[in-house]
């Protein structure tokens, strides 16, 4: 049993909800109980930037019960981005924070008057006025909230591009981690709650914590393994090697933790530039492009040397990120992840290191999504370049590949939203509308969501994911890489298996078992998002991070791996079914078609590559018992997830 | 489950300044009460009260420790991963996260910022996933 809290921005009600223990059974707790609530609260049709939507904050169940890696706290709402289903996940000290003020969630609701924040302390619950707030950048209003509530409270906040509502903002936490997927800064923005600010004390109850710490313990000992490693450089030799060789090893999540807690996600820059995992250029180019010594300048050592301290997510062991100096008036920013390194960079072939930190502490301040901002400027090169934005439409602005004050002075516009940066605020597909003629061929997205640095003709499954789950465009759910990492077969019965070696060809043929793989993924991942678990952490395999024990613990339950996966399906059908009631097609999500390989490539990593894509889709949605043509839950599967009935009559 | 002040209680106020979560309530030489649905079981009242009026979850009445003696965490930094948690757990906020040592280790490491703040709960100690943390009695 557990607790919500439900505001009313419209009416400033304040409403604590108490959930019974079989909705926890049923849907756990985090994004399974955000599906279950927003299923039900948001009518059909509703205006994602209106007073229908419902946003909600929620933690994970197994954060603040001492198990390892729980720090994540996820925003849902509905997207106004792609129309449905929309969630971000981050990190920081904010997830722990609403647990300890009591609750699972927080979900407002309604349109407030006039800028608010929300304040939650030891029974003080309130909406406090926000106008001296408005219009300021995110880590400027965290410190000022600092100072105003306490050294103590942990903040959630948008910046100035969730308030002029553009589509790819996000929140902000820490001082610039952000939940930037789905646009759901926008929506906060819309109903004018600049923040919401925790400073609760409650306890967290566990049912076993000594079995909790037990697990954690044995966990924290796989990732502490970090034998001596080798330069930054050899990485994108490494990239190379596994480009050239035709066979490949199946990823053992040790070797990434150790990538991971050397450099943090930059440890893979160049490593992926080289094995055809990055897009450049638009996705468009390839390694020859960008080759070695261009990627040089954001190799993992040089990121790693503005590093001035490791910076750890609550719960977290390994600490992949970290608090780095940057030149210019900003001075310090998060390390820049390598979502972010190279959206900024590759795929608008910027080689300028410096502009890369000044722009992620700009987008980070700004609130808007490092993956969107870099992917709609690379957009909006190739338009330039194409002739369909002249230098009239760009204010003047020589819109070139890799040219570093260009593309600076574009985001800076975008934030502000000042003449083309208006046009391109709210992503590339809004933009491609807005500017017309074929600009539309350039837009890299998936049913509005700009794609992020995985390339799918290097790792088909990202290209399922990119156009199967609910909130399209996500690399943090699964791939075939993934697959090999979370190791499932290792506790539950009857998962197939990963040869440790195996032709690289095997990977391009779409047969029943891609798709019977990328479904495990998205049940699993659907587990650790209402585990509030992070996907580094659960990289390392089931049995070194053993997810199903630690939610057995907290909970007192026996369930085992193959029940979790099976509330893992439910909630993915759930999900389904809310895009269905929204109007949105599933197929609609299908990634623009230079991203799948049409046509195929010419040179490069990826060069002749093109999967099947069509099949996969319709393998995995037999898998949940979709419909294989439409993607809609059929009545087969919504009887066998127990999703009929009192609850959603779906 | 909360902890509960019994009627020996002589009202100095004492308790209610010290909550961490500001549960205590009651005017001055009167009968102190603790909001039980706000009480984080601290103990921190049943160790400050000089009449020893405060009974624990259990009805058992704490007796008054002179603050000086009280347990105090002492962190191993070998042990310690880092992750935040104890500092999170805190209810009075004195711990802190350290800057980096050295570039060879670039972790910051929790170090008790306030020593006067702190009540002595012991909820660091008891939520450190790997045992990172003793509760003792400072020396000096």
């Amino acid at each position: 049993m557990g607790n919500i809290l439900n505001v009313d921005l419209s009416s400033r009600v304040i409403r604590e909800e108490i959930i019974p223990n079989h909705v926890y059974e049923k849907y756990l707790s985090g994004m399974g109980l955000a599906a279950h609530i927003l299923y039900e609260r948001i009518p059909a049709g509703a205006d994602p930037l209106g007073p229908e939507n419902v946003i909600g904050f929620v933690s994970g169940l197994l954060t603040g019960t001492g198990s390892l890696f729980a720090g994540r706290w996820m925003v849902v709402g509905k997207s106004p981005l792609t129309g449905g289903w929309g969630e971000a996940n981050c990190g920081g000290s904010f997830s722990p924070a609403i647990k300890r003020c009591g609750y699972d969630g927080i979900f407002f609701a309604g349109i407030s008057e006039k800028p608010v924040y929300l304040y939650l302390k030891n029974g003080v619950e309130e909406l406090r006025d926000a106008s001296h707030l408005w219009g300021r950048d995110a880590v400027e209003s965290e410190a000022m909230l600092i100072a105003e509530t306490g050294a103590n409270s942990r903040i959630a906040v948008i910046g100035p591009a969730g308030e002029r509502l553009s589509l790819i903002s996000g929140i902000c936490n820490d001082r610039g981690r952000m939940a930037a997927r789905s646009g759901l800064g926008a929506v906060m923005g819309a109903k004018r709650l600049k923040a919401v600010v925790l400073d609760g004390e409650k306890r967290i109850e566990v049912h076993n914590r000594a079995e909790i710490k037990r697990l954690s313990q044995i966990c924290n000992r796989w990732v502490q393994f970090q034998p001596p490693f080798f330069a930054g450089s050899v990485t994108a030799y490494v990239g190379a090697l596994m480009r050239i060789l035709p066979v490949q090893m199946a990823m053992d999540g040790l070797v990434y933790k150790m990538l991971l807690k050397k450099w943090g996600t930059g440890g893979m820059n160049q490593m992926s530039v080289e094995m055809g995992d990055a897009p450049v250029k638009n996705w468009r180019g390839s390694n020859v492009d960008w080759g070695i010594r261009k990627s040089l300048s954001v190799n993992p050592d040089v990121i790693r040397k503005h590093e001035k301290v490791k910076y750890h997510c609550y719960a977290c062991p390994l600490g992949c990120g970290g608090i780095c100096s940057t030149k210019g008036k900003y001075g310090e920013t998060h390390k820049p992840e390598y979502e972010t390194v190279l959206s900024l960079g590759g795929l608008c072939m910027n080689a300028d290191v410096d502009s890369i930190f000044h722009l992620n502490e700009i987008l980070n301040r700004a609130g808007m999504d490092t993956i969107s901002a870099g992917s709609t400027v690379a957009f909006a090169i190739e338009c330039y370049e194409a002739g369909i934005l002249t230098k009239k439409d760009t204010d003047g602005l020589e819109l070139t590949w890799g040219n570093s004050g260009a593309i600076v002075a574009l985001i800076e516009k975008m934030v502000r939203r000042e003449g083309i940066g208006d046009v391109l605020a709210d992503g590339s597909k809004v933009a491609a509308r807005k500017i017309g003629k074929k600009a539309a061929a350039s837009a890299m997205h998936a049913g509005g969501q700009e794609l992020p640095m995985h390339d799918g003709r290097n790792d088909p499954g990202y290209n399922v994911h990119y156009s199967v789950e609910a909130a399209p465009g996500r690399h943090t759910v699964g791939a075939q890489m993934y697959y090999e990492m979370f190791q499932l077969w290792k506790v539950a019965k009857g998962l197939p298996r990963v040869k440790p070696l195996y032709f690289k060809s095997g990977k391009y043929v779409a047969d029943e078992e891609k798709a019977v793989r990328a479904a495990l993924c998205s049940k699993f991942m659907n587990i650790v998002n209402c585990a509030g678990l992070c996907l580094f952490g659960v990289f390392l395999g089931a049995k070194r991070t053993p997810a199903f024990s630690w939610l057995n613990a907290a909970t007192g339950w026996n369930k085992t791996p193959e029940e979790y996966l099976d509330i893992g399906a439910r909630i993915q059908t759930l999900k389904q079914a809310f895009n269905i009631k929204h109007g949105v097609d599933p197929r609609s999500f299908r990634p623009s078609d230079r991203v799948i390989g049409k046509p195929a490539q010419t040179e490069g990593a990826n060069r002749g590559r093109t999967v099947d894509m069509e099949k996969l889709i319709s393998d995995y949605y037999r898998q949940f018992g979709w419909n294989p043509e439409t993607g809609r839950p059929t009545e087969e599967s919504i009887g066998r997830l127990k999703l009929r009935g009192e609850e959603h009559g779906i | 489950m909360a902890y509960r002040i019994t009627d020996k209680c002589n009202g100095c106020g004492a308790c209610s300044r010290l909550c961490p979560v500001d549960a205590i309530t009651g005017n001055k030489n009167a009968l102190h009460v603790i909001a039980a649905e706000r009480c984080i079981e601290c103990g921190a009242c049943g160790r400050i009260c000089a009449a020893a009026a405060v009974k624990d979850p259990f009805g058992i009445f704490s007796p008054m420790v002179k603050r000086s003696l009280w347990e105090k965490p002492r962190f191993d930094k070998m042990t310690c991963m880092s992750c935040r948690i104890c500092i999170d757990a805190c209810p009075v906020h004195c711990l802190y996260l350290s800057e980096a040592a050295n570039h060879i280790d670039p972790h910051g490491r929790p170090y008790m910022a306030n020593e006067k703040a702190c009540i002595g709960c012991g909820f660091c100690a008891r939520e450190c996933p790997v045992e990172a943390i003793a509760m003792t009695v400072s020396q000096s």
